[in-house]
């Protein structure tokens, strides 16, 4: 390597920091899936999770003029196709030289690093020159290659140098600069985004004191401006020390999506997009399963056999589309097939069959669609391997709402469904609506929130004497009483209160509480192994003056009324 | 790690320091090892759907904890708050780990340290009488103090919501 090759990472220490960063990144996976392949030599998976990172360090390096290191990744890539598109099996050799790729370009990063600082680099061009030339020789054809000491460059370059004199470049670039990543325990994470959750609850408290309210003073209102803006500065840095690309995820789907197409014999190609998006890394563990999960469902159900297709005069090949892309401090995941889309009317009969909708009711076909989230919901004719068990979709809008998302679906018949999933940025923290009900104050997570409204009379209908239901523009939306729901004084005329209009996968409640006393970030708490049970209450949020709001889980409600309403009825 | 261990009934490993409280005419006592600290009454959020001994939740410093009020878990009639209801915060090992739970209590009354001479086993009370909260009696200057397994006493709520 030249110093000349990093003209331009020296003009951007930013980009400079990333790339390396990532090349470092991508090579512990390659190197993991390496040792895997060892096992398992042929793999097709673990190939591409080989190939698709040199080819990243390839274009990375190719984009930022480190040509040495586009070159080295350039060869071993060759080798790899070879061994992806079928004509080669990576033997041990094949791996021995592939790992030994992965050291010099480990340590070829690290000089690059070494170099961008000021310090002499070390000189790997022969390290990398003898790792070429073992790698040709393995692509021409020389299976049995094994290295002879190339008189040459000197010492055997796959062996470390035992001589003092000349220590080899390889391990001392290694034991130069260390990486500026460093790696620390979740917990410890975890613990200081708590203390600064705390922290802003303390400032908020202080901010919000009366006895501030009345003292004018110029000189504190700055202060506490500054201490404001400090601390909301910590906890964008807080936050942002726990977020990670959604990229973990979406390589287990791909995996998922290789292993089934196979097995479905279904040709299936997915397209990722976003995978640099990032969100809490919490988030990223607990979105991964129902990602699989739908996936699942689309190869087994949605996208049909190539010749079903190109009856349809669609491509054999069907297409899966995952896509992550942020908006309006929420992150969005999309999950789109081109399959026969939802059958609503299988759904309906299969629904009423059920008696999930009631006989003559009329719901909208988004309702039904929604359906198909019920427990124990399939209408597969089948149950193959893979799905149709009716677990699953549940699992996954459980787990949805669990992290306070949103899932939708948009289908249209033959074309396709798009699974639209919105999820908050982080777990820690939430949006929502502080309530009154009574003395009590609860937060409604403003993810579930469509509107309120003050109903009249005129709106508000009866049931067996007490109101049931209120009519919202030109759809009528049953009313829950959060009040008679928690057993809580409350106001019981719901043209004296407020109602809440949430939705919960599909279906809306008006949710009827005494007031509207505004809108809170707050920091989520869980209440405990004690109120694990509690139905409709997602956990605590300590509130402005100190006390604890809880806060509310719309799905829960939901399920309680519904519940209530049965054994009523 | 001595007193609190589980499950061990003998009378010396009992011994230790115990804070003493007062329920109603009884006096109970905590091993003090187990005792976090003493709050005045709080402002307490109530939690639905669960028994009425459980009270809800406070804010401790930024902590989200249960608290369950002992008058009402033991039986006994609600009692008024006045200026001598305090909250003990004890550490208490549920099923899933060790967790804070508030505790009400109508008086603190001192910190004593018990011999194992002045500990009993739990007499039998027959069917009546629930003794598994309670580890051991302990006569001090002629009153019976009744050392509670906090465990047990704080870890059947969980277990009883749960089944439920």
């Amino acid at each position: 390597m030249t110093d000349n090759e990093l003209a331009f990472l020296r003009d951007d220490p930013e980009m400079a920091d990333l790339f390396m960063a990532e090349a470092l990144d991508h090579l512990g996976t390659i190197e993991a899936a390496l040792l895997a392949l060892d096992e398992r030599p042929g793999d097709v998976t673990l190939l591409n999770d080989i190939f698709r990172p040199f080819h990243t360090i390839k274009g990375n390096a190719g984009a930022l003029g480190v040509t040495s290191v586009q070159e080295v990744a350039h060869r071993v890539e060759n080798l790899l196709d070879l061994a992806r598109s079928g004509r080669r099996t990576m033997g041990p050799e094949d791996v021995d030289v592939v790992l030994r790729a992965v050291d010099v370009l480990t340590s070829m990063i690290r000089d690059v690093g070494v170099r961008l600082s000021g310090q002499p680099g070390a000189d790997l061009a022969p390290v990398a020159l003898a790792l070429i030339e073992s790698v040709d020789m393995l692509i021409s054809g020389e299976t049995e290659v094994r290295l002879k000491p190339d008189t040459t460059i000197g010492p055997d370059p796959l062996k470390p140098d035992t001589t003092e004199s000349r220590p080899d470049p390889v391990s001392s670039a290694r034991r130069g600069e260390e990486s500026t990543a460093i790696k620390v325990d979740t917990r410890k994470l975890d613990s200081l985004v708590d203390a600064v959750g705390e922290l802003i609850i303390v400032q908020s408290l202080i901010q919000e004191d009366p006895a501030l309210a009345n003292h004018v003073d110029q000189r504190l209102a700055g202060n506490l401006g500054q201490l404001k803006r400090i601390t909301a500065g910590l906890q964008r840095s807080a936050m942002a020390l726990r977020m990670v690309p959604i990229r973990q995820a979406f390589q287990k789907v791909s995996r998922i999506v290789r292993d089934l197409s196979r097995k479905a014999d279904k040709s299936v190609e997915l397209v990722l997009s976003g995978e640099d998006t990032e969100l809490d890394r919490k988030m990223v563990e607990e979105i991964t399963d129902p990602l699989m999960h739908m996936v699942r469902n689309s190869i087994d159900h949605a996208i049909e056999p190539a010749a079903a297709r190109q009856a349809a005069g669609k491509r054999p090949q069907a297409r899966i589309a995952l896509s992550a892309y942020h908006q309006g401090g929420h992150i969005v995941i999309e999950i789109a097939d081109d399959g026969k889309g939802l059958d609503t009317e299988k759904i309906k009969a299969r629904a009423l069959e059920r008696g999930l909708i009631a006989p003559g009711a009329s719901p909208s076909a988004d309702e039904i669609n929604a359906l198909i989230f019920e427990p124990g919901f399939s209408t597969a004719e089948k149950v193959t391997e893979i799905s149709g068990r009716g677990v699953g979709m549940d699992v996954v809008r459980r787990n949805i709402d669990a992290l306070h998302g949103r899932i939708q679906i948009a289908t249209e018949p033959g074309k396709g469904t798009t699974f639209c999933i919105r999820l908050p940025l982080t777990l820690a923290v939430l949006d929502g609506l502080i309530v009154g009900v009574g003395r009590e104050r609860f937060v409604m997570p403003t993810t579930g929130v469509r509107e309120s409204l003050r109903p009249l009379p005129a709106h508000v209908h009866n049931v067996q004497g007490s109101p049931r239901m209120v009519q919202v523009r030109d759809t009528l939306v049953p009313l829950v009483s959060l009040g008679e729901l928690f057993g809580l004084p409350h106001e019981s005329d719901p043209c004296k209160a407020t109602v809440v209009v949430v939705e919960d996968a599909g279906s809306r409640v008006g949710l009827v509480v005494d007031a509207l006393l505004g809108k809170q970030e707050v920091v989520i708490k869980s209440l405990g192994e004690t109120f694990a049970s509690v139905r409709g209450i997602a956990g605590g949020a300590i509130l402005g003056d100190g006390r604890i709001g809880l806060i509310l889980d719309a799905h829960g409600i939901v399920e309680l009324e519904r519940g209530a309403n049965r054994v009523a009825a | 790690m001595n007193a609190d261990a589980s499950n061990i009934t003998a009378t010396a490993q009992l011994a230790g320091k115990y804070l003493t409280f007062a329920l109603a005419d009884e006096e109970y006592g905590l091993p003090v090892l187990r005792v976090r600290e003493i709050i005045k009454m709080m402002d307490i959020t109530e939690v639905p759907q669960v028994p009425p001994h459980i009270k809800g939740v406070l804010n401790l410093r930024g902590k989200v904890i249960p608290v369950i009020d002992l008058r009402l878990k033991f039986g006994f009639a609600p009692g008024d708050v006045t200026s001598r209801t305090c909250i003990i915060v004890v550490d208490v090992a549920l099923a899933a780990g060790r967790v804070m739970m508030g505790v009400i209590v109508d008086h603190v009354s001192e910190v004593l340290n018990i011999p194992a001479d002045e500990i009993e086993q739990t007499p039998e009370f027959g069917d009546r009488v629930c003794t598994d909260y309670i580890k051991g009696m302990a006569k001090v200057k002629g009153t019976v103090k009744i050392l509670l397994d906090l465990d047990r006493v704080l870890g059947t709520d969980d277990a009883a919501l749960r089944a439920a």
